[in-house]
């Protein structure tokens, strides 16, 4: 395996609220190789899209504030270079592609403005050679006629087409790292499809690793290598992602695979397996396993200790009592 | 087989749209000519793509837009011939649950006033009764009775879709209409919530009339699945003989669009390129021939009408299946492709 681009190690998130400290996330690591495409995947509010905002530096101080951890870039603690190395970087090195397309462009440029902005300021082009760029980006991502739609704006396009824009934008000064946050989720499953395949393809072509947020397992088994499941602030599982989710050792893994409806079954069950309860509150500091209150495996153990992460095999880590006999050293 | 509940016939809702300034009016056919039955007790899946006309059919069965033409018969009433407090009436039999969990719940309104306005508003019951029915359904939909007390806000956004079921279930409905009511939830809270749906189902004998462009979530929650595309069914089934062999190529798509845990990082075998076309000028022939990989000439021009095949066990629209429902598409390589696959939904369904 080759030297991780991006490296997150213990990183902690607090936020300041009239209710108290919120630790949003307690303990995240993982590593980024280039070229790959990791999942990060986990229920709402588990951290995913915090994860994200660390390591771009996006989020806003105050209320936030990063406690601890390090996030390495190229060997570069992002949590400790200036704010004017973190804009050469934003964008150029490492970008991002946001859920919801219509609301993370702006409705009063034209996207060809957009696009030629991050142009202008990471490439230096300017003039005819920034918008020839422009085009051909617009052309690789698949947007039809895209001499024309360049000067249109966001709301003359259709999701599928934002999205698309957006990937344009993202992906115009071949970043290191991609981070995808819920790409897929506010498009439809054909349209889903058509984006899922283009990041892909564009990725063969710029060698980008992608750090894919979702919180739909089966995304994660079409897209990634690696998978990362966290709950409550915190990394439960890591490992292969065809190994994880076809053998998940976490039993929240388990759990949102379980819950997925499939289509490929002749048979249904009556009722999907669920997840019982809730995520716990942020505002709640209580010893042991997070997951403690809603596991059908638990033991007293979890409820007083927090697991470590137990490294069960070549590239998996499970912070689950259930693997502590199954520990490879 | 019981009788069936909804008999929709025909039906079509257009509206007239002014593109601009001394411009003559173009018309929108969002929903064109389509016609189904409900049976009592069941669940009828509507799919297709955002814009294809599946909210505006519901809000049609609902009377909430109005309808060009056609007939919605609820019981053997035809709704769109009712107005004012005749109408109102027959709302206590169908309701809706919406797809927006934050923006379909009044913020200013607590949660038990909110499950209790059709009562209200319909005058049912005596108003201590009420009371009763309000605390029981939020028994039945899994909310604690002091959560009658709290705020919208104060929810998370599955506790909301249960408000809102447990609103649509306050009039004792014998319909339910469901447009999208999980797509705004993660994963784990939408198992949670198809679940509270089938066993409300289950209990209380509901019907549901149930959209999605998530064809797993149908595939699940769904006895009949139909499938929309511009205004029109294009392809009408049974689940079971739906998913073991979608007839129509648009079927096929949306099925292999789906990512699934089985399938990983396999692409899919039929890419659907491209968005659907503007219903304002529909294309001429077979609405899906511009983006059908298996379309030829006949296509273009001649619009294929939805027949029964099948021993009209299910119905399709497409000038490539036959009567007996075998598909004849060209090439046939993605024929012998998709084949395969029925084989193993064939091999899985073999009773022991």
């Amino acid at each position: 395996m080759s030297e991780p681009i991006l490296e997150v190690t213990g990183l902690g998130v607090e936020f300041d609220s009239r209710r108290g400290n919120a630790a949003v996330l307690n303990d995240v690591g993982f590593t980024l190789a280039p070229g790959e495409t990791l999942g990060l995947v986990g229920e709402s509010g588990c951290g995913k899209s915090m994860t994200a905002l660390a390591i771009m530096r996006l989020i806003p101080s105050p209320p936030g504030r990063i406690t601890r951890g390090a996030i390495r870039f190229r060997g570069e603690d992002l949590l400790k270079v200036s704010e004017a190395r973190m804009r050469a970087i934003r964008g150029k090195e490492i970008s991002m592609i946001f859920q919801e397309p219509m609301t993370a462009l702006n409705p009063v440029y034209t996207i060809g403005n957009q696009i030629i902005e991050t142009i202008r300021l990471h490439l230096g082009l300017s003039g005819n050679t920034a918008r020839t760029r422009a085009i051909e980006m617009l052309t690789a991502v698949g947007i039809p006629a895209p001499d024309r739609r360049i000067d249109e704006y966001p709301h003359q396009l259709s999701g599928g087409m934002r999205q698309r824009v957006m990937i344009a934008m993202a992906l115009v000064c071949k970043p290191a790292v991609l981070i995808a946050d819920e790409p897929t989720t506010a498009l439809d499953v054909t349209v889903q499809a058509q984006i899922l395949d283009l990041l892909q393809e564009l990725q063969t072509t710029t060698g980008t690793a992608i750090l894919l947020i979702t919180h739909d397992m089966a995304v994660v088994a079409r897209m990634a290598d690696r998978v990362v499941v966290m709950y409550a602030g915190r990394n439960v599982e890591e490992g292969g992602a065809t190994a994880v989710l076809e053998r998940p050792s976490h039993p929240y893994s388990r759990g949102l695979i379980d819950c997925l409806p499939s289509i490929e079954t002749g048979e249904r069950p009556a009722y999907l397996p669920e997840i019982a309860g809730m995520v716990p509150s942020i505002w709640e500091h209580q010893p042991g396993c997070p997951f403690a209150s809603r596991c059908s495996y638990v033991m007293d153990r979890c409820r007083s200790d927090m697991p470590p992460r137990f490294r069960t095999d070549a590239m998996r880590r499970v912070a689950c009592w259930l693997c502590g006999d199954k520990v490879v050293q | 087989m019981s009788a069936p509940l909804l008999q929709v016939r025909e039906l079509k809702v257009h509206f007239r749209r002014r593109t601009g300034w001394r411009r003559s009016a173009s018309v929108v056919h969002a929903v064109d000519g389509v016609s189904f039955v409900l049976t009592r007790g069941t669940a009828f899946g509507l799919v297709g793509e955002s814009g294809c006309g599946k909210t505006t059919t519901a809000l049609a069965l609902m009377q909430l837009v109005p309808v060009t033409s056609g007939s919605v018969e609820l019981a053997g009433i035809d709704l769109t011939r009712l107005s004012g407090d005749a109408l109102r009436e027959q709302r206590r039999h169908l309701q809706m649950v919406f797809q927006d969990p934050y923006s379909s719940l009044n913020p200013r309104e607590r949660a038990g006033n909110l499950v209790r306005a059709p009562l209200d508003l319909m005058r049912i019951d005596t108003p201590r009764a009420r009371d009763e029915r309000v605390a029981n359904l939020f028994a039945a939909v899994g909310l604690r009775p002091e959560h009658r007390f709290l705020f919208p806000h104060q929810f998370s956004g599955g506790q909301r879709q249960r408000i809102n079921i447990a609103r649509a279930l306050a009039t004792n409905p014998a319909l339910v209409v469901c447009d999208e009511p999980v797509s705004a939830l993660d994963v784990a809270v939408r198992a949670q919530t198809l679940n509270l749906l089938r066993r409300l189902q289950l209990e209380m004998g509901l019907t549901y009339f149930f959209i999605s462009h998530d064809i797993a979530v149908v595939a699940h929650l769904c006895d009949e699945v139909a499938v929309m595309y511009l205004g029109q069914i294009v392809e009408q089934a049974p689940r079971r003989a739906f998913f073991a062999r979608p007839l129509h190529p648009y079927s096929r798509a949306l099925i292999a669009a789906v990512p699934s845990m089985e399938r990983g990082r396999q692409t899919a075998r039929t890419r659907l390129e491209g968005d659907p076309p503007n219903p304002l000028e529909p294309p001429r022939g077979c609405r899906f021939a511009p983006r059908c990989p298996y379309a030829q000439s006949i296509c273009q021009t001649t619009a294929p009408p939805l027949r029964a095949v099948d021993g009209a066990t299910r119905a399709v629209a497409c000038h490539f299946v036959d009567d007996s429902g075998r598909t004849l598409f060209v090439p046939f390589d993605h024929d012998r492709a998709d084949a395969s696959m029925a084989d193993r939904f064939a091999a899985r369904t073999i009773p022991n």
